[in-house]
């Protein structure tokens, strides 16, 4: 039962391949010699090597990242323990809280931003990447809390109580019992949070400082001027990078995996 | 038992410490900056004048506003249930996987994240342009013989639409799909329920929760996401989103664009508690 | 253990703090805030070497956020900014920006006066230009069956569904002003409204509405005729240079970027030293080609792609200045009226 048909396998295929589709096309443009993506004049490295002169938009790269896995991180920590705390307490105040803390999804990024700035001012916190950091929690929050809230549904309370009997502390049964049953959709709010945290420019613009900058901000800040193929150089770069190292994590697993079965057929 | 129950609950506070603290600082007060400015006046350029006005709301009544409403209303309901429809079967079967193939599906779904959406909708004007790929293949395949006038049309923002959510619920849906004990479905089978019946009765139900989440975090960006209409529809479409923008940037009204956004929120939030209550899911949900 | 996620949780905290970089010297630096791209590599570079002060470039999206921060910044953290012309309005009301030390500016008799004196600066006292744009009708006489001469040809119904214009409200609002023979910058709410009409019999015309990279439209065949702005315009010649421009012959709208210093801008000293660095005119001339907006300095019109340097025969247009609240509504009014009926 637990098995896929063919049927299933052949949709996955269709969706994959149409989510595919723009980014070829993303990655066959960033050979083009034109700076504008409309058709595709010849084959030309220039956006490659104006990429690798251009510093600023490398360090927007750098910044990027680094907000983007500390905001996941604090975020994943906040909505985990948020969303599994909501479902354990009997605060009359629960489910309002809930309710706010998934509203930055609902409000129109400009606005949001706007606020988030007069905000961070009034409570003289610096600009920098400590309110770029927390400007992009606030709607990383929402994805976890509702990933991790969706897996709690219906789920068995009865283990953690078991543990608790037995004595385990909450941090422990949190830890041991709940944590692991929760851990995919942990992951994918995470994942989602993280991509919102790296394609996010509006509420970035707002909260960040003179001194710093994020790579989807240096991207459309261009729009001005017209956005160059630099970015889709720059994507195809990172999409190569990010395949390279799956695939040598990949080998050297398998490597290590036929090794192991060797030796235990050598042991049987 | 009730000592224990005191005594499970108040060990869990620290829980959610995090979470209270952090949104009532940085969620709630710059809502509260918000509500409070669209009670306001807009003074000369973008300022804003504290008087305490309706105004601002009684604009909204004005029809050209409200027809902004009901279009945006139904391009997310449109995008939504298109996502629901192609997303919610992907999310299940990938579920179903074996776990390394789950991995491999994560790593495909994660990996267009790292284009900018903006440059992956460029990608779809390509795709989609009178001189585009599709119409080329189209007329290859003798199926048409005058290109087809595809951008800049409604049924090209609801592919953006469908195109940029669509991770959003497969995730939702799988997360929770994936909990599912398979050996329930089985029992349900072998106790004579068709496959669909099967389904139905056991993984739907179970997976519901997932939806549920999987339809808010789509609903409720497909409501601001108006770069889309932008990019392939030609603006044509206006969508509250942008009259938003606008009001903030050209317009500089703030409170205006301050108040559309509490409308906006409030109509969401309204949207979202319907829909609740016509699943009611409420039931599943939560352990305590 | 619930330490240990509180200090997970303070060191990630920190650890983002600390990686702002802290400003050791800002003697030695000088803050410029403006839309990316709007400078080619070699002059920065090239300042950069001349006076020894690292340039930090900062972006904004739009003027308003743009207008915000400053405000917020009370005129501080920025050295230059680099913004259009009705927005420096605001800034200079608001006293955001600095009074220009002539004697400092060996270049400042290069400028064009047909970029000066205008409204959000009449005595040149705070800014200097950096470009000009002039919105154009651009058009592909391949496709296009008649001679288009300028505005009211775009409301000819041979053109269905076929013109990309940009988004900018005041702008399309403008054009339709000027094509009923009134002042792009009209006041009278009843006049604006007959404006709104004239506009809503444009809508079936119209195949986009779109404020970026507007000429793709035109270059992939999706529109024949474009209402651009000057970059888009430069950008499209370059890549289709059959492509026909039009001078619309009921009058021309008028942009201009200015460069300020903010009132409290950390590192004037600095400012002082790029503008007068910017007005050499090898150095506008290489800014100009590489934006592809028009040349506001006389002396670097030799030196430029001769598409920016603007014809002789256009000796005035109208810049779009800000209106009353009553108009600035009724014009957005028009506006979300016109792109409801465009679909």
């Amino acid at each position: 039962m637990k098995k896929n048909s063919k049927f299933s396998s052949l949709y996955m295929g269709i969706i994959f391949f149409l989510m595919y589709l723009p980014v070829a096309v993303v990655i066959i443009f960033s050979f083009n010699e034109s700076k504008l993506p409309v058709r595709f004049t010849g084959f030309s490295l220039k956006w490659y090597q104006e990429l690798l002169g251009d510093s600023a938009m490398i360090e927007a790269l750098g910044n990027s990242l680094i907000l983007g896995v500390a905001s996941c991180l604090v975020s994943a920590v906040i909505g985990t323990l948020g969303a599994v705390g909501l479902s354990r307490i009997h605060w009359k105040t629960k489910g309002a809280m809930e309710y706010i803390s998934i509203l930055p999804l609902m409000i129109p990024e400009i606005i949001l931003g706007m606020v988030l700035m007069a905000f961070f001012y009034l409570l003289n916190i610096p600009f920098g990447m400590l309110t770029l950091l927390l400007g992009h929690t606030v709607f990383c929050v929402p994805y976890i809390l509702m990933e991790v809230k969706a897996r709690l549904a219906g789920m068995d309370p009865s283990l953690e109580e078991a543990a608790r009997d037995l004595g385990a502390g909450s941090f422990r049964a949190f830890r041991d019992i709940t944590l692991p049953l929760i851990m995919p959709a942990v992951v994918s709010g995470s994942l989602l949070a993280f991509a919102m945290s790296m394609d996010d420019v509006v509420i970035s613009i707002f909260v960040n400082g003179p001194r710093i900058s994020t790579l989807p901000v240096k991207v459309y800040t261009q729009l001005k001027t017209g956005v160059t193929p630099e970015i889709n150089a720059l994507c195809t770069l990172m999409l190569a990078f990010t395949i390279g190292v799956l695939a040598v994590y990949y080998l050297a697993g398998r490597l290590l995996k036929g090794k192991n079965r060797l030796f235990s057929i050598k042991k049987k | 038992m009730s000592r224990t129950k005191i005594k499970k609950h108040s060990s869990s506070v620290w829980m959610i410490l995090p979470l209270y603290f952090f949104t009532l600082v940085f969620v709630a007060g710059p809502l509260i900056y918000m509500v409070a400015l669209s009670f306001a006046q807009p003074g000369s350029g973008s300022a804003v004048e504290w008087n305490l006005t309706l105004e601002n709301y009684k604009k909204i009544l004005d029809p050209v506003y409200l027809q902004t409403f009901r279009e945006s209303f139904q391009l997310a309901l449109t995008s939504t249930v298109i996502i629901c429809i192609l997303g919610y079967p992907f999310g299940y079967f990938m579920a179903k996987m074996s776990e390394s193939w789950k991995k491999k599906a994560m790593l495909l779904l994660m990996l267009p994240f790292w284009i900018n959406s903006l440059i992956r909708l460029y990608g779809w004007i390509i795709i989609l342009q009178n001189r585009g790929i599709l119409n080329h293949v189209l007329k290859t395949l003798g199926i048409i013989d005058k290109p087809l006038k595809l951008l800049y049309s409604y049924p090209a923002i609801v592919v953006g639409m469908v195109y940029v959510l669509l991770p959003f619920m497969i995730l939702s849906v799988y997360s929770s799909a994936e909990k599912l004990d398979w050996s329930l479905v089985e029992a349900a089978r072998d106790l004579g329920a068709g496959k669909i019946k099967a389904f139905w009765t056991v993984s739907f139900k179970l997976t519901l929760p997932g939806l549920l989440s999987g339809v808010i975090l789509t609903f409720i960006p497909s409501m601001g996401l108006f770069f889309i209409a932008d990019i392939l529809g030609g603006n044509k479409i206006v969508l509250v989103g942008s009259l938003i923008q606008e009001q903030m940037t050209r317009g500089s009204n703030w409170p205006f664009a301050a108040a559309l956004a509490v409308v906006l929120m409030i109509l969401t939030s309204l949207m979202i508690g319907l829909y609740r209550k016509i699943t009611n899911v409420k039931e599943l949900e939560g352990i305590g | 253990m619930k330490k240990s996620i509180v200090i997970a949780l303070c060191a990630a905290l920190l650890v983002t703090a600390s990686a702002v970089p802290v400003s050791a010297d800002s003697e030695k630096e000088l803050v410029l805030f403006t839309w990316e791209n709007m400078f080619p590599q070699e002059v920065l570079d090239g300042f950069e070497k001349e006076t020894g002060i690292k340039i930090v470039y900062s972006n904004f999206d739009t003027d308003e956020t743009m207008f915000e921060k400053l405000s917020m910044a009370k005129g501080g953290d920025y050295d230059i900014v680099i913004a259009d012309d009705y927005i420096i309005e605001n800034v200079v009301q608001e006293g955001l920006a600095e009074k220009l030390d002539q004697s400092k500016l060996t270049g400042f008799e290069n400028i064009n006066p047909l970029y000066q004196g205008q409204f959000y600066d009449p005595d040149n006292e705070y800014t200097i230009p950096y470009g000009a744009g002039i919105p154009l009708i651009v058009y592909d006489p391949e496709m296009v069956d008649i001679e288009i001469k300028g505005y009211a040809d775009l409301w000819d119904p041979s053109l269905e569904d076929s013109i990309a214009l940009v988004a900018n409200y005041r702008v399309i609002n403008g054009i339709t002003n000027l094509m009923l023979g009134k002042s792009m910058n009209e006041e009278d709410v009843e006049s604006i409204k007959e404006t709104g009409e004239k506009l809503l019999e444009l809508a079936p015309n119209v195949r986009l509405i779109q404020d970026d990279n507007t000429q793709n439209a035109l270059l992939n065949g999706e529109a024949s005729v474009g209402f651009l702005y000057t970059s888009q315009v430069t950008a499209a010649l370059a890549e289709y240079p059959e492509l026909e421009v039009v001078y619309p012959e009921e009058g021309l709208g008028f942009g201009i970027m200015g460069m300020f210093i903010p009132s409290q801008a950390p590192n004037k000293e600095a400012a002082y030293q790029f503008m007068d660095y910017i007005l050499q005119p090898e150095v506008a001339a290489q800014c100009t080609d590489f934006i592809g907006y028009y040349s506001t300095n006389k002396a670097a019109e030799d030196l430029v792609n001769p598409d920016l340097v603007v014809p002789d025969s256009v000796k005035k247009g109208e810049i779009v200045q800000n209106v009353s609240a009553e108009a600035e509504e009724q014009y957005n009014k028009n506006w979300t009226e016109f792109k409801a009926a465009c679909d």
